[in-house]
């Protein structure tokens, strides 16, 4: 196996072109080098990314742009992040421990395929959309149709995930991303879901968005109950509807963690949980 | 008293905090290589054909042996089951079947991957109960064949590797006349021991002569055990022990030992061997699965009449210690609480599963989960309030436990409960719903436990600085009852300060026998040797002192590295003084201590099959738990946990605070978070982050309260404190569980989602 | 992982400059502990999730096991080793000493650079916050309560 350096995103493209699907991107490598001790992937070449500065950089016009190479640790300690986007915060606080933090990226959260990807459902409900770029030029697509499946993703080998722009959350709404895991911190998600919320003027929901992880093969926005919350006072025991069409619109995956039933029983009390907490955020 | 009860710091600890510290992973000797072993990857199966030819060829590789290549003789501690590998038949995923030696272990590994296996794989004997049906395949069809090793002959046949019943005949008609039949049903799963550091060894060959270093428990059984498989003397073999990275009972059998000594014999070069953290999870000797079923006759008073328990645990495909530990239900039903008349059955089966072995306070994790568990249900069944049934049943001072051995001291007990009321007054049940929504509960629960009482040595040498060496093979896997505790009743009896004590390192060839770090033996046994052979020290250290100062030793008195005359301190001479004119005059001043515990009066005839018979040096606990339970999610969350555990006397306060803490922690593992689930006679769980170890964040601040009861027979009264923390944990916890959602939880561990559906039912 | 490209790659570790070949997959645990004989990292999990082989890269804690050394350019990686002197501890480590937070010490040079990291950052961080942080240390001993204490008193000796 080689490993090539790559100093700027031009040499990164020249190097993914090259190599193809025999080339492994290496940013922090949290799973890429556990993968790769163990066996189960033997890449040709390494081609390490982390270096490329462009690529960690947050901009906001309007939007936010964040990098790709931002790590866990950076969107969980940045300061616009923490108010225009407080559910990816607070998810990225949540994602392994402070090691994995550390190095790990956003771009290698989305791009590793994982049904679990503690940030996919903040960034989902923010209407993230993802830039990938080859030396063929680049394309932008929504994060929902980025997901195709367990470990499978709309990025084609030569490409690589540039940049993530999403909304941030809006005046008189609120967001939030719960976790559920076995213990306080470290677990891959037995469930995750994100909740952002918009109030009308006579105080109800007037616009929702939710997303789940580990729920469903690939972390994906529940659109049916969105639509099911909007209208909704916003107070406790009023969302049973909404619970309702949550559990109806998916079909929960049975693994090593959870069952698929377990899943199904606490999606409605979860979602609850998000909600509340979002109008928690909302200020009057 | 100067070092004894007072908090010293370990001797090893700078060492471990600056990161010099060597463990057994770190060691490296000139020209060694290094070997892996290739694991059966299913659980049942006939090995058709294996060829390890391309393997041979493949770069690096020095050597590569199959069963067909050594001495494959079944051995075992107490029956002889075990072949080195795997050479017919398989048994479990993960069972040895071939070695390879290499440059370095990824050349070795590299070469493992070129064997050529064929299996015809054949449906496992997944589960006991599957093993105990009628028609059941056997997991070992020539069981008959199977030598004993451990001398007499046991309850044993098929698929039952181990079998007692003690049934005095009367239990039947208790039923009949009983107002109350109350009857359960118990399940407990495998723990993982979690130790960090793998399990390893580094093995030499020499002129006849094995030299094994290891980070092991009990560097004597590797001697014990090694002798058999190799069929050699005892004395060609020499282990030599390091730092241990936590064992917690999965470091008490042989590993990878054999392997590296057969290698290294055959390559003439010393061969090291780490298993990696996937075979560790694979093939460590867990905590038994079992099942525990009670059935209570209960008079309209609560008066327990009769109990009739039914174990059946998972030895999976070989027998380890587990003849003996069959036995240990003898201990914990009709113990502690008065109960008419007791029958117990408790059998262990052979399964398709990696076998099980010990883990920190063997079956007693389960067996008091099952009878604490079952004392809530009686309580609840008859209406009477948890706490106050449990005192109202508990046995008085000389009740005699199953095997008709007296609980002398047993009143304790209703100490602890007293000492936890009155750090944490009882609010009786049904805590109910709380202003966060949570459920709120509370439990309790009771346990007697044992210290083991095999055997240690110990020899004390006096240095002529006027300090003193230490020269045992007990080994330290982390409580400190070695590096602080042997340390203290050394220093204590020859009134120096504990860091005047240097201890050595285990190696057999220079320690006399000892038994391990198991079962909290080491501060009251090997501290027992300890302070045996420092007494004698110190009566040689006053002879000679007496004749220098021309007085009676007997007026003579040891304060501060200093011998005076008792009332006249300016005649004076220092120890090292002392040493130095003994040394030069007599000679070296050397004291040795050997010591087992006696086994308490008991009736041999109560049962059958009883390998393990009797219950030394017990200790006393009660543990108390509050936790809130999640309506939603299901999780459980430990807000209050208390515990008053008598130690008989407390050496290191601190260390034993560690314990405290560490063995709550892997109770709270073993009963909410920790998973070894099997599934097709496979482990399902293959990771540390599917497993669930507790983490810092999850682990309430345990309150302990200690209790000393100085034990006559113990150094300056210690009795064993390391494993009795995590015995009453899970029972307790569910206890408190069951309180909060009004609905009994029987199975371990309460997972999130059983917990849902109790409240749903 | 036998047939890799030998990669040369400079950093600092423990202030010292390093320049070294190394494979291309190999990890920073294995070049730190069979190149440069810094055995204090401990490889418990190989993946990430125990933290027996926390280093600081950057001042930051990661995982050493699965971090690849040739990434390492430029960088400053700190160990266990470099938190003491000759004749001097630290006051963490001294903590450690005094609260009995050691018990079998496989886990503790990986907890002791993730406490360093934090105390760095934050002199006095709450128990909560000691407790988040070390989230990615796994001790199977302690029960974790005594390390804590020990963070705390060095914590509360940093605000007296």
């Amino acid at each position: 196996m080689q490993f090539c350096r790559a100093h700027s995103l031009d040499e990164a493209l020249e190097l993914l072109g090259q190599w193809g699907g025999d080339g492994c991107l290496l940013a922090g490598g949290t799973d890429v080098m556990v993968q790769y001790n163990s066996g189960a992937i033997t890449p040709g070449a390494f081609i390490h990314i982390e270096g490329i500065e462009p690529l960690s950089a947050i901009s906001i016009n309007g939007r936010t742009t964040l990098g790709a190479l931002n790590t866990h640790a950076k969107l969980a300690a940045d300061g616009d992040i923490a108010s225009r986007h407080p559910a990816v915060a607070r998810a990225a606080r949540l994602v392994g421990g402070w090691q994995t933090q550390t190095v790990g990226t956003v771009g290698g959260n989305l791009c590793n395929g994982s049904p679990a990807a503690d940030l996919a459902p903040p960034l989902l409900i923010a209407d993230a959309h993802v830039t990938l770029t080859s030396l063929n030029g680049e394309r932008r697509l929504p994060l929902d149709d980025f997901f195709i499946d367990r470990r499978a993703t709309a990025r084609r080998p030569d490409e690589l995930l540039t940049l993530i722009d999403l909304d941030p959350v809006p005046p008189r709404g609120g967001e939030h991303y719960v976790k559920l895991g076995r213990r306080g911190a470290m677990d891959v998600a037995i469930v995750g879901l994100a909740a952002r919320l918009g109030l009308g003027d006579d105080g109800n929901i007037a616009f929702a968005r939710v997303a789940v992880c580990s729920v469903t093969a690939t972390p994906r926005r529940i659109r049916e109950v969105e639509a099911a919350l909007v209208g909704v006072p916003l107070e406790a025991g009023a969302f049973a509807a909404a619970g309702q069409a949550l559990v109806a619109a998916v079909s929960p995956i049975d693994d090593a963690r959870a069952t698929a039933s377990y899943r199904r029983r606490v999606l409605p009390g979860l979602l609850e949980r998000a909600v509340l907490r979002c109008g928690e955020d909302i200020r009057p | 008293m100067t070092a004894v009860g007072t908090s010293v710091v370990r001797s090893d600890g700078e060492a471990k905090v600056r990161g010099d510290a060597i463990f057994g992973v770190d060691l490296a000797v000139h020209g060694m290589l290094h070997a892996r072993l290739l694991r059966a990857p299913v659980p049942a199966g006939f090995i058709r054909r294996i060829d390890t030819s391309r393997a041979a060829a493949s770069p690096g590789v020095h050597d590569v042996v199959t069963g067909a290549d050594v001495r494959n003789d079944r051995t075992g501690i107490v029956v002889s089951d075990s072949p080195l590998f795997a050479a017919d038949y398989i048994t479990y995923e993960g069972e040895p079947i071939a070695a390879v030696v290499a440059d370095t272990p990824e050349l070795a590994e590299a070469a493992i991957r070129k064997i050529e296996l064929e299996i015809d794989e054949t449906a496992p004997v997944a589960t006991p109960e599957q093993a105990l049906s009628p028609g059941s395949r056997l997991v070992h069809p020539a069981w008959a064949e199977f030598d004993i090793a451990g001398g007499a002959e046991f309850a044993r046949g098929g698929n039952i590797a181990a079998e007692i019943l003690s049934d005095p005949g009367d239990i039947d008609a208790a039923f009949a006349g009983a107002d109350h039949v109350v009857e359960d049903s118990y399940r407990a799963p495998r723990q993982y021991q979690a130790y960090l550091e793998p399990k390893m060894a580094l093995a030499t060959y020499e002129a006849g002569r094995y030299t094994i270093q290891v980070s092991h428990q009990y560097p004597f059984r590797i001697r014990d055990r090694l002798a058999q498989v190799l069929d050699v003397p005892k004395s060609a073999i020499r282990v030599v022990g390091h730092h241990i990275g936590g064992g917690f009972g999965a470091k008490l059998d042989l590993g990878l030992e054999p392997y590296a000594a057969v290698l290294a014999r055959r390559t003439g070069r010393p061969i090291k061997m780490v298993n990696t953290a996937s075979e560790e999870r694979l093939t460590a000797p867990c905590r038994d699965n079992a099942t525990v079923k009670i059935r209570s006759a209960v008079g309209r008073d609560g008066t327990i009449l009769a109990q009739d328990v039914d174990v059946v645990y998972d030895s999976g495909a070989y027998a380890n210690n587990g003849p003996a530990l069959v036995s240990i239900p003898m201990f914990m039903y009709g113990s502690i609480y008065r109960v008419g008349t007791v029958r117990i059955r408790s059998r262990m089966a052979y399964t398709n599963t990696a076998p099980t072995g010990a883990f920190r306070g063997v079956s007693g994790p389960y067996l008091v989960f099952a009878a604490e568990r079952h004392m809530d249900h009686i309580a609840n069944e008859l209406g009477r309030d948890r706490r106050e049934y449990r005192l109202a049943s508990l046995a008085a001072d000389g009740h005699k436990m199953r095997n008709g051995q007296a609980l002398e001291q047993l009143s304790i007990l209703r100490e602890a409960f007293d000492l936890v009321e009155e750090h944490v007054p009882w609010a009786g049940s049904g805590q109910g719903q709380q202003s966060n929504g949570k459920l709120r509960g509370i439990g309790i629960a009771a346990a007697v436990w044992l210290t083991n009482p095999a055997p240690g040595q110990a020899t004390v040498k006096l240095n002529e600085d006027g300090t003193l060496t230490v020269v045992t093979a007990a080994t330290d896997s982390g409580s400190g009852a070695v590096f602080t505790g042997l340390r203290q009743i050394a220093a204590e009896c020859l009134g120096l300060a504990a860091d005047q004590v240097t201890i050595t390192m285990p190696d057999t060839d220079v320690a006399g026998f000892d038994a391990g770090s198991q079962g909290s033996r080491t501060t009251h046994v090997a501290g027992r040797a300890v302070l045996d052979a420092t007494t004698e020290v110190r009566k040689r250290v006053l002879e000679k002192a007496a004749s220098m100062l021309e007085a009676a030793s007997e007026d003579l008195v040891i304060e501060d590295g200093d011998i005076h005359v008792a009332g006249v301190p300016d005649m004076r001479v220092s120890i090292s003084q002392v040493a130095m004119a003994a040394t030069f005059g007599q000679g070296p001043i050397v004291g040795t201590g050997s010591y087992t515990t006696p086994p308490p009066p008991h009736d041999p005839a109560c049962t059958t099959g009883m390998l393990f018979s009797t219950w030394p040096t017990p200790t006393y606990h009660v543990h108390y738990a509050e936790v809130e339970v999640d309506p939603v999610t299901g999780q459980v969350s430990v807000e209050r946990y208390v515990i008053a555990q008598e130690v008989g006397r407390a050496i290191n306060p601190d260390a034993i605070m560690g314990q405290v803490q560490g063995g709550v922690a892997q109770g709270l593992g073993y009963a909410l978070w920790e998973r070894m689930d099997i599934e097709d006679a496979r482990y399902v769980q293959r990771n540390f982050e599917t497993h669930g170890l507790p983490l810092a964040c999850d682990m309430p601040e345990v309150e302990a309260i200690l209790m000393e009861h100085p034990e006559a027979a113990g150094p300056y009264g210690a009795k064993g404190a390391a494993e009795p923390p995590i015995v009453p944990v899970a029972a307790v916890i569910a206890n408190a569980v069951s309180d909060a959602i009004g609905a009994p939880i029987d199975t371990i561990p309460i997972t999130p989602e059983a917990v849902l559906e109790a409240l749903e039912r | 992982m036998t047939d890799d490209q030998s990669v040369p790659v400079r950093f600092t570790v423990n202030g010292r400059e390093q320049e070294l070949q190394v494979g291309a997959g190999e990890t920073l645990l294995r070049t730190l502990r069979d190149r440069l004989y810094l055995t204090g990292a401990k490889e418990g999990c190989l993946e990430g999730e125990c933290g027996a082989c926390t280093v600081l890269v950057d001042g930051a804690p990661v995982d050493s096991c699965i971090l690849a050394t040739a990434a390492m350019e430029g960088r400053e990686v700190r160990t266990v080793e470099g938190l003491s002197q000759v004749d001097q501890i630290s006051p963490l480590q001294q903590a450690f000493l005094d609260h009995a937070a050691v018990q079998c010490g496989f886990c503790i040079p990986g907890i002791l650079m993730t406490l360093t990291a934090l105390l760095e950052r934050q002199p006095s961080p709450t128990r909560e916050g000691i407790e988040t942080a070390l989230a990615g240390n796994i001790c199977r001993c302690t029960g974790y309560r005594q390390i804590v204490e020990a963070a705390m008193a060095v914590a509360a000796e940093e605000t007296s």
